[in-house]
C-alpha cells in the first residue's frame, strides 16, 4: 500500500470511529477509544517514516470548490508533530480504555480531536488548515465540556472556546497576509511569497501570538490551568502532549518556511517570551496544589524553553548561521518530543492517582507509592525526566539548548543577541532548579511520607492497562534519554528541510555532537551511574561486613506521630514563594479573635493565597470593560422599529457619502 | 586518549578525590576550631566517622518506602560520576566528549533531586522542611553555578571543562578579566551555598530549625547515613578542585609533559588554600536567615549574570 494510501486509512478510521458511540455495546466496550488508538498507531509509523526518509506524502481529499479545497501534504515538518501526536494518541487512548466513563459524546468527539490534529499537522492550504484547527478546536472543546454539570467546568470550557478563537483569528489573518502577497492559499506556494520587512514583521507577530496562544506562552496561557485539569486525564494528556505542539508547529511553519529568514529581533522577541513563560510558568507550578494544575502551569513552562529554542534558532538563522540554527531547531523539536512522552505520562499518572485516592488535591494525599508502587515508580521516572535531569529524556533537549546559547553568546552576532542568550542561560537555569523544586514538591507531597486522608489511605493501584501503559512511558522516558542520539538522527531531516544543514552529529558511543560545538553521551553517563550506584555500596559491605537493618516508628521529636505534622504541598513551597514574593505577590490574611480583655487569643484565622496576576490584573479589567461597551452599544436596541428604519437610512446616507 | 588511558585516569581521580575529601574536611574543620581558640576534632575524625557508620546496623521508619533506601546510592552515584568530568591533576578529563559543565551541573541536580526525595520519604516534618529549604536554595545556587562556568566557556568557546582550564591556562595572568572576577566570586557563594556551609547553612548543628542539609538525614543511620555524609564530603571537595582548577588553572600541564608530580602538588596546595579560606570565611562571618538568603544569592546572581555579559561585549 501507497504511504498516501495508508494516510487515507488513517483518515477513514478515525472518521468512522464516533460511529461505534452511537451503539451501547459497542460504547461500553470502549471500541471508539480502541479503533482510534490503532488509527492513531497507523498515523504515528506513517509520521515517523517521512520524517526519516525527509518526503512527502500528498493526498487530495475533497474540492467542492475552487477556494474550498480539502487537501494534504505531510512534510518532514509537519510529520515530525503528526508522530507526537499520534504517539501521544496512541497511549492516551489505551488508557482511557481502563480510565474513561462511557459517554457517548465524549467517546464520539474524541476520535475526531485526534483526526484534526493530525489534519492541522498535514493541512497543504490555508483553508484545510484552518478547517481543521476549527474541529480540534470545538472537539476539545466538547471534551473540555463533559456533562458540564459543575460551574467550574463550564466556565473553564468557555473560556478556552473564546482564547482559542482568539488563536483562529489571528493565526488566520496572518495567513491571509502571506496568502494575499503569494497570491495564493497553497502553502507550497506561499513559501515562495516575499513579503516586505515591515510586513513580514507583523505576519510573524501575529503568528506568534496567535498561535502561542494554542502553546500557551504567557501571558495567553490563561485557559491551560484551567481547561487541562477539568477534562478527563486522558484528554488533558492530547491537550497538554499534543494540542499545545500545534501552536509550535504553527510558529515554526509561519517563521521558518512561509517567511525568509527575516529581522534579528524576531529570534531575541522569542527567547524574552519563551523566557518569562517558562519562568512564571514554572514559578506558579509551584503555587498550585492541584496535581492537574501543576502539569498545566509546567506546560506553560515547556513551551516556553522550546520557544527559547526557536528563538534562538531564528536568531542563527537571521545571520545567516544555518548549521547553528539547525542545532536550536534540534533541540526544540526534542524537546517537543520528550515533553509529549513525559507529560503524557505525568498526566495519566494524575489520572491514576485520581481513580485511586479519588483526588487531586496533593495536600489531601501522601504515601501513595505503599499502595500504588509502579503508578508511583512512573510517575518519580517522569518527575525527573520533567526536571531535565540525566540519564533521562528531558536533559537531552535542555543540555542542547543551553549548549546552543553558548554558541550564541561566544558567536560574532552583535551583543544584543549575545546580551539576550547570556540572560536566557541564567533564565533557564533558574527554571532548570526552579522545575525541580517543583516536581520533588509534587511526587513528594503526594506519593511520599504518610497519607494524610481516609481516601489516600485506602488507594489501591488502578487497572493493569492504566499502569502498564504508565510503566510503558517510564521505559520510554528512560530509553528516549540513554537512546537520544537515535532520536537526533531521526529528527534531523526535519532541520535539513528547513535549514539546509544538519545541527548535530551521532558519533560512535551514542553520543551527540552539535555543529557548532559541544557533544553529549547520554548512554555513557547513564552507564556511569548504573555502574556508581551499587559499587560504593558492594564495597563498603565487602571491608565493613554485613550488617542489620531494623524498622521503627518515624522520629517526631518524642510526640506520637501523626500524619497531619507533615509538611504539605503550601508549607513545601514556602521558602520559594517567600524568595519571589515581589514577582508573585501573595496574600495572606490573619484575623485573631480574643476571649473579650484577655490577651490571650481564642481563634485565629489564617488564609494566604497566590493571585493569578494576568487574569486578574488584565483579563478581568478587559473582560469588565468588553461588558461595559457592550451595555453602552446595546443602548442602540431599544426595540422601536421606526428607529432601525431610521438606522438603515443612516447606514445608507453614509454609504453613499463615503463611497462616492 | 585511549580508552585504557581514560580509565586508569578515571581510577585515578575518583581515587584520589574519595580518599582526599574527608582530610580536605577535616582540614576546614581544624583551622576553624583553631581560628575560635579550640583544640578541635583530629585530621583524620571523618574516616573514623566513616568506618564508624559503616560499620554499624541502622534502623529505617516504618513509613518509608524504597526511595528511602536507595537515595543514598543513588546520590553517590550522581557525585561519584561526577567527578569523571572534572580536570583534576591536567585538564585532561576521563570523559571529555560525553559530557561537560552542563552534566556536572545536571548531576548535582539528580543527587539533590534524589536527596530531598529521600528526606521527604519518612513522613518527618524535619525531613521535609529539610528538602523544601534545599531545593528553593538549590534553585537559586543552580543560576550562579551555570553563570560562573559559561563566563569562563563562553571565552574558550567550549562547555568542556577541560578545555575550559586548557584554554584559561594558557592565557596566564590575562586570563583574569573583570568578568572572571565576577565569576570567580559568584563560584565562591556557589561554593558556600553548595556545601551548606556559614552564612547560608551550618554544617556544625544539629536539629536547628536553621538548618538544611542536616535536616534531610534525620531519619537516615547506620551505612546510609555514612553514605550521604562521604557523598556530601566528596561534592564539596569536587567544587573546591573546580574552584581551584577552572579558576586558577596555573600549574596545570597537559598529560605526559613530565610535570606530573608538580601539577599533583600544585593541586594539592590550591585545594588546601582554598579549603583554609573556606574555613577563615566561615569563621567571620554569621549564619544568615533563611528568608534573607536571596539577598545574599540574588546579588551573587546578578554579578554572574554581568561578568558573563562583559565577556559577550568584550
Amino acid at each position: 500500500m501507497s504511504a498516501a494510501g495508508a494516510l487515507g486509512v488513517v483518515l477513514l478510521v478515525l472518521a468512522i470511529a464516533p460511529a461505534f458511540a452511537l451503539h451501547g455495546g459497542a460504547l461500553r466496550l470502549r471500541v471508539p477509544l480502541w479503533i482510534a488508538a490503532s488509527g492513531a498507531a497507523l498515523a504515528t509509523v506513517i509520521a515517523v517514516r517521512v520524517v526519516a526518509g525527509g518526503s512527502t506524502i500528498a493526498l487530495g481529499l475533497w474540492s467542492p470548490a475552487p477556494y474550498a479545497d480539502l487537501a494534504l501534504r505531510l512534510d518532514p515538518l509537519g510529520a515530525a508533530f503528526a508522530a507526537i501526536i499520534g504517539g501521544t494518541a496512541v497511549f492516551a487512548s489505551v488508557f482511557g480504555t481502563a480510565y474513561a466513563h462511557p459517554r457517548r459524546v465524549d467517546d464520539a468527539a474524541y476520535p475526531l480531536f485526534i483526526l484534526a490534529m493530525l489534519m492541522v499537522t498535514g493541512a497543504a492550504n490555508v483553508f484545510t488548515f484552518l478547517v481543521a484547527w476549527e474541529g480540534m478546536a470545538l472537539t476539545s472543546f466538547l471534551l473540555v465540556l463533559g456533562d458540564g454539570d459543575q460551574r467550574p467546568r463550564r466556565h473553564a470550557a468557555v473560556l478556552y472556546l473564546g482564547m482559542t478563537h482568539l488563536a483562529t483569528v489571528l493565526a488566520a489573518a496572518a495567513f491571509f497576509l502571506v496568502a494575499h502577497e503569494a497570491g495564493s492559499t497553497d502553502f507550497a506556494k506561499m513559501a515562495g511569497a516575499h513579503l516586505s520587512g515591515a510586513r513580514a514583521s507583523v505576519v510573524f507577530v501575529l503568528a506568534v501570538i496567535g498561535f502561542g496562544t494554542k502553546a500557551g506562552l504567557i501571558p495567553f496561557h490563561i485557559w491551560l490551568p484551567r481547561a487541562h485539569p477539568v477534562a478527563p486525564s486522558h484528554v488533558s494528556a492530547l491537550m497538554s502532549g499534543a494540542m499545545v505542539k500545534t501552536g509550535i508547529y504553527g510558529i515554526l511553519r509561519v517563521s521558518f518556511v512561509l517567511l525568509g529568514p527575516g529581522e534579528h529581533w524576531w529570534g531575541i522577541a522569542l527567547i524574552f517570551a519563551g523566557c518569562i513563560s517558562a519562568i512564571l510558568g514554572v514559578l506558579y507550578a509551584l503555587m498550585e496544589h492541584d496535581f492537574k494544575r501543576v502539569l498545566a502551569y509546567s506546560t506553560v513552562e515547556n513551551v516556553g524553553i522550546i520557544t527559547v529554542a526557536l528563538g534562538a534558532a531564528l536568531v542563527f538563522r537571521s545571520y545567516g548561521l544555518d548549521a547553528a540554527a539547525a542545532a536550536a531547531l534540534l533541540a526544540a523539536l526534542i524537546h517537543a518530543v520528550n515533553h509529549a512522552a513525559f507529560k503524557t505520562l505525568l498526566f495519566l499518572g494524575a489520572g491514576a492517582v485520581q481513580r485511586s485516592a479519588h483526588t487531586l488535591n496533593i495536600d489531601r494525599c501522601g504515601g501513595l507509592i505503599h499502595a500504588m508502587p509502579v503508578t508511583g515508580g512512573a510517575v518519580l521516572v517522569g518527575s525527573l525526566a520533567i526536571a531535565g535531569l540525566p540519564p533521562l529524556n528531558g536533559f537531552v533537549g535542555e543540555w542542547m539548548l543551553l549548549r546552543s546559547l553558548v554558541s550564541l553568546a561566544g558567536s560574532p552576532v552583535g551583543s544584543v543577541a549575545g546580551a539576550t542568550a547570556v540572560l536566557a542561560l541564567g533564565g533557564l537555569a533558574l527554571v532548570g532548579g526552579l522545575a525541580l523544586a517543583c516536581f520533588v514538591r509534587l511526587f513528594g507531597i503526594t506519593f511520599l511520607g504518610a497519607p494524610r486522608s481516609d481516601e489516600a489511605a485506602s488507594a489501591r493501584e488502578p487497572h493493569p492497562l492504566m499502569y502498564g501503559v504508565l510503566a510503558t512511558l517510564a521505559v520510554i522516558c528512560v530509553a528516549g534519554g540513554a537512546g537520544a542520539p537515535a532520536l537526533v538522527r531521526l529528527l534531523r531531516p526535519v532541520a535539513t528541510s528547513l535549514l539546509s544543514a544538519r545541527g548535530a552529529a551521532v558519533e560512535p558511543w551514542h553520543g551527540i555532537a552539535l555543529d557548532t560545538g559541544g557533544s553529549l553521551s547520554p548512554a555513557v553517563i547513564a552507564l556511569c551511574l548504573v555502574v556508581a550506584a551499587p559499587l560504593p555500596w558492594l564495597a563498603i559491605r565487602a571491608i565493613f561486613g554485613r550488617t542489620s537493618r531494623s524498622s521503627g516508628p518515624v522520629w517526631s521529636t518524642g510526640v506520637s506521630f501523626r500524619p497531619s505534622m507533615q509538611y504539605t504541598g503550601v508549607s513545601f513551597s514556602k521558602p520559594v514563594r517567600l524568595f519571589f514574593r515581589r514577582v508573585l505577590l501573595p496574600e495572606r490574611q490573619v484575623l485573631v479573635s480574643y476571649h473579650g480583655t484577655s490577651p490571650l487569643p481564642r481563634l485565629v484565622k489564617y488564609s494566604g493565597r497566590v493571585p493569578a496576576l494576568f487574569e486578574e490584573r488584565f483579563y478581568l479589567p478587559a473582560r469588565g470593560a468588553a461588558i461595559w461597551s457592550a451595555g453602552r452599544i446595546r443602548l442602540l436596541q431599544n426595540g422601536s422599529v421606526q428607529v432601525y428604519l431610521l438606522y438603515l437610512m443612516a447606514a445608507l446616507v453614509t454609504l453613499l457619502v463615503v463611497a462616492r | 586518549m585511549s580508552i585504557a588511558d581514560a580509565a586508569m585516569l578515571a581510577v585515578l581521580q575518583l581515587g584520589a578525590l574519595a580518599g582526599v575529601a574527608p582530610l580536605l574536611n577535616g582540614l576546614i574543620r581544624k583551622v576553624k576550631a583553631r581560628l575560635q581558640y579550640r583544640q578541635g576534632p583530629p585530621l583524620l575524625q571523618n574516616y573514623y566517622d566513616l568506618g564508624k557508620w559503616w560499620s554499624r546496623s541502622e534502623q529505617v521508619a516504618t513509613s518509608t518506602s524504597f526511595v528511602h533506601r536507595c537515595a543514598p546510592a543513588g546520590v553517590l552515584a550522581t557525585t561519584l560520576a561526577a567527578t569523571l568530568f572534572l580536570p583534576v591533576f591536567s585538564w585532561h578529563t576521563p570523559l571529555s566528549s560525553a559530557g561537560d559543565l552542563f552534566v556536572v551541573v545536571a548531576l548535582f541536580a539528580l543527587g539533590r533531586a534524589l536527596l530531598t526525595l529521600g528526606g521527604m520519604d519518612s513522613g518527618s516534618s524535619f525531613g521535609q522542611m529539610g528538602s523544601s529549604r534545599e531545593v528553593a536554595v538549590g534553585a537559586l545556587v543552580e543560576p550562579i553555578l551555570i553563570l560562573s562556568l559559561v563566563t569562563l566557556a563562553i571565552g574558550a568557546d567550549s562547555t568542556r571543562l577541560g578545555e575550559i582550564v586548557r584554554v584559561a591556562a594558557g592565557q596566564g595572568g590575562s586570563a583574569i578579566t573583570p568578568g572572571w572576577i565576577l565569576a570567580a566570586a559568584g563560584f565562591a557563594v556557589v561554593l558556600v551555598a553548595e556545601t551548606g556551609r556559614i552564612p547560608v547553612d551550618n554544617p556544625d548543628t544539629h536539629l536547628e530549625l536553621t538548618m538544611i542539609h542536616e535536616a534531610m538525614l534525620i531519619e537516615y543511620s547506620g551505612r546510609s547515613l555514612g553514605m550521604l555524609h562521604f557523598s556530601a564530603l566528596l561534592k564539596q571537595a569536587i567544587l573546591v578542585v573546580l574552584l581551584a582548577n577552572v579558576f586558577l588553572p596555573f600549574g596545570l600541564t597537559a598529560a605526559g609533559t613530565g610535570g606530573h608530580a608538580i601539577a599533583a602538588a600544585l593541586v594539592v596546595g590550591k585545594v588546601a588554600g582554598v579549603g583554609i579560606g573556606l574555613a577563615i570565611v566561615e569563621s567571620v562571618l554569621a549564619k544568615t536567615r533563611l528568608f534573607e538568603l536571596p539577598d545574599l544569592l540574588g546579588m551573587a546572581a546578578f554579578a554572574t549574570l554581568l561578568g558573563a555579559a562583559l565577556v559577550v561585549l568584550a
